[in-house]
């Protein structure tokens, strides 16, 4: 078995070289038949990817330890979910899911669009190829997921922290995101190298640069989830750098997302999208690196690998080769039309840009500036999370205004007294709610306060949007008002599915302000008997047991909880004693009330012989906004990304006419 | 025909000059990083905050809840030691042998630890089950 799995990627990493130069010579020379060939071949590697990750699976579902991989990250005893998510948790699977996605995704994109392909991009062929040969390579001459050894009785087992339904699927989240962003890199770097330098290649891969965004944003929401109820310090997110990594290719996929806009529409902004595309996808490469080389002291940072300066060399590479491929093509680029007003639809978009990218900049700074300080000064340095969140409040406080004004504004110029005007609701539902909240002593965060002003203005704002659009659909006449509505989202899908994002980000940002502004802690010894106060909540701690679990000692503390007088049932936190692994884990106790979308967040820290417990305990309001802004926000991406007709007729029109646009 | 004044460019430049302004303001009063330093380094900085990274040295003692749990830690590839007391939340996987890094000064040649500043960096593989 592992013979095949090794024979399958070696055949892999031949077809993608076949792919990568075949394809190549095939693009500067001219020639369709070779191009046709190197697409087969890109096929037919994904579909020897797939054969050596269905070698790992088999491995894996059967426990075979004579794999070193299922060894190190699996044991009998571990549940048979986990077993097979083990795929992702070491270094040598995630590479193969990395090259799996990526192969699999070159060759859809490619086969979707092969006309397009074919005729006007061929160099979009050996550039995905030339990023799956890296991959390749890695798994072929430096880690390899099919080393064996003589079996061991049993497997080291797997991280216990990793043992969550969460962290099965984040990864691949993540690996999605990441690869896809592959995609509208390599469009984007063959239109460059084509000469074909139109919107084409934009409109090619919308759909693939949202696909991808959702699931890096959703991954990232995942993670935090996970990180809530797993590593339980009752906190979402922690800048940690291999948080950062992931959050870092999504701003600036996010910019990217909005600055197309202003190409399609105006024709502008041309070099800055392909910087972004290919810094998106330098990003993702960077995050990959991250996580996979344990190069910051992070609690994350699973691996201390080899394969680090590889990536390193590689990811100069990627940016060595846009970079002078973007620096080539600049006289093609230049842009004919020019923002007539600071006033504008295109003004704020490219404000929305600045923020984004500026933010991004500022957490990589944050990232890299410990690896920087000990190159160049000798002095290893931590940046904590205060940087962190000030930039956050700096930049983000400003986007958030940017949502409820931008979708407002008239393209080409505005006036500012009809932009007034058309922000007076808004503005007024924002004062409203601000004076509010200040009246209910929400005063105690400034910071929260602003923010939740703010997020009223472009809740106020979104509203607005459908309730104009769905009067004026109902005003035509013939349909009912839930018609008009939905006939208003499916006739500008990418509009109103934009806005339900956008609607999701401020449920993120009240869950968020919630739990970081207005969030209650409590610590306390309780003996048996003994009771705590948290907020309006009273704990009674009755005591603690032990039983099995499948892979674990499970140890509770027993919690009766009350509120105003009223008990609101038991409550159980602990900690998981596991024992293939040697591991303790702590295991949170938490109560959801989900009218208030507030939780009850229980940590056991320390159980002692007397039979104490020291309990830490937080009331975090709203926090379960964040995980439904995960739900809202894949549904206003499915809307935008939902296939429309009308749009492909009209696109074929367009290309069809060499309209205005089409050629540079 | 492309006049050179173009707003984007003077919106871009006002931008960036907008960043480093705010940029320069923050590093100044907060400072940006700590120093993170091994145990072997620590004599030079008595008395700073810094980031303090290690490997766990047994006999580990007293109460993380109490008046602070005692050990030592060593330079990660060296022999210099510190004797560590520290309070607040302690890791699941903090135990003798692991990499962990906290936040905290060297008074009187104890690194005292911040409360919750305790981080265990998660192992990059798991030793074979001792049995």
């Amino acid at each position: 078995m592992p013979e095949l799995g090794r024979a399958a990627l070696v055949a892999a990493l031949g077809l993608i070289l076949y792919a990568a130069l075949v394809g190549g010579y095939a693009a500067l020379r001219g020639r369709r038949r070779l191009l046709d060939s190197a697409i087969n071949a890109l096929l037919a590697a994904c579909a020897a990817t797939g054969v050596a990750s269905l070698v790992l699976l088999a491995a894996l579902a059967g426990r075979d330890f004579s794999f070193e991989y299922v060894a190190e990250g699996t044991s009998r005893e571990l549940p048979t979910g986990y077993t097979l998510a083990a795929f992702w948790s070491g270094q040598a699977g995630s590479l193969l899911l990395w090259l799996l996605v990526l192969t699999a995704a070159g060759s859809a994109a490619v086969a979707l669009n092969r006309r397009l392909v074919r005729e006007v991009l061929p160099w979009t062929v050996p550039i995905v190829a030339a990023v799956a040969t890296f991959f390749a390579l890695l798994l072929v001459f430096v880690a390899s997921p099919f080393a064996t050894q003589a079996a061991p009785a049993d497997g080291a087992g797997m991280n216990p922290s990793l043992q969550n339904p969460y962290m099965m699927i984040h990864p691949p989240m993540l690996y999605l995101g990441y690869v896809g962003l592959t995609i509208p890199f390599a469009f984007a770097m063959a239109a460059l190298a084509s000469r074909q330098t139109d919107e084409r290649w934009i409109v090619a891969t919308r759909r693939w640069t949202l696909a991808a965004w959702t699931f890096l944003g959703f991954g990232i929401l995942l993670g935090a989830k996970w990180a809530y109820e797993e590593v339980g310090w009752g906190g979402w997110y922690a800048w940690d750098p291999v948080e950062n990594a992931a959050l870092m290719p999504w701003l600036v996929a996010t910019a990217f997302l909005h600055s197309v806009f202003v190409q399609e529409k105006k024709n502008m902004l041309r070099v800055w999208n392909v910087v972004l595309v290919a810094g998106a996808f330098g990003l993702a490469l960077f995050g990959t690196f991250l996580t996979r080389s344990g190069v910051i002291n992070s609690i994350h940072s699973f691996t201390q690998s080899s394969i680090g300066p590889w990536f390193l060399g590689f990811i100069a590479v990627v940016a060595g080769a846009s970079i002078a491929l973007i620096l080539v093509r600049l006289p093609l680029l230049r842009a004919r039309t020019r923002l007539e007003s600071l006033v504008s639809r295109e003004a704020a978009f490219l404000y929305n840009n600045l923020f984004l990218v500026a933010f991004a900049l500022t957490i990589l700074w944050g990232v890299v500036y410990p690896l920087v300080s000990e190159a160049l000064r000798g002095v290893a340095v931590t940046v904590g999370a205060p940087y962190y969140e000030f930039f956050a409040v700096v930049f983000g406080l400003p986007l958030v205004l940017l949502m409820g004004i931008g979708p407002l504004v008239a393209w080409r110029r505005a006036s500012l007294r009809s932009l007034g005007l058309s922000l007076l609701w808004p503005a007024g539902v924002a004062l409203a709610v601000g004076l509010v909240l200040l009246a209910l002593g929400a005063g105690s965060s400034p910071v929260g306060l602003v923010g939740y002003t703010f997020a009223a203005f472009v809740l106020a704002a979104i509203v607005l949007e459908f309730v104009r659009g769905t009067r004026a659909r109902h005003g035509l006449g013939g349909v009912g008002w839930v018609g008009a509505l939905t006939g208003l989202i499916a006739r500008n899908r990418r509009r109103y599915g934009g806005y339900v994002v956008h609607a999701a980000i401020v449920l993120l940002l009240v869950g968020a302000v919630g739990i970081g502004g207005f969030s209650t802690t409590r610590e306390a010894k309780l003996a048996p008997g003994e009771t705590m106060q948290v907020g309006d909540y009273r704990l009674v701690y009755e005591g603690s047991d032990q039983r099995r679990g499948a892979n674990a000692l499970e140890l509770r503390a027993r919690l009766a909880v009350f509120r105003d007088g009223e008990s609101l049932g038991a409550l159980s936190a602990g900690k998981n004693r596991y024992l293939a692994e040697g591991e303790t884990s702590n295991e949170v106790g938490i109560r959801t009330d989900w009218l208030r979308a507030e939780d009850l967040f229980v940590i056991a820290d320390q159980f002692n012989a007397d039979g104490t417990v020291f309990l830490e305990v937080l009331v975090n309001p709203l926090v379960n906004l964040i995980w439904l802004a995960g739900l809202v926000f894949v549904g206003g991406s499915l809307i935008a990304m939902w296939p429309d007709a009308r749009e492909q007729r009209r696109l074929a029109q367009r290309f069809a006419d060499g309209g205005a646009l089409a050629r540079a | 025909m492309a006049k050179r004044r173009n707003p984007v460019r003077l919106v871009v430049a006002l931008s960036v000059a907008a960043a480093l302004a705010v940029f320069l303001l923050y590093t100044s009063f907060a400072g940006g990083a700590t120093a993170s330093l091994r145990p072997s380094q620590l004599a030079e900085h008595r008395g700073d905050e810094v980031s303090l990274a290690g490997r766990v040295v047994g006999p580990v003692t007293g109460d993380a809840r109490g008046d602070g749990l005692r050990f030592t830690l060593r330079d990660i590839d060296g022999t210099a030691t510190v004797p560590v007391v520290y309070t607040g939340s302690v890791p699941d996987l903090f135990k003798t042998g692991r990499h962990v890094y906290m936040k905290g000064e060297l008074q009187s040649g104890t690194f005292v630890a911040e409360e919750d500043s305790l981080v265990t960096k998660c192992p990059s593989k798991y030793a074979p089950k001792e049995s």
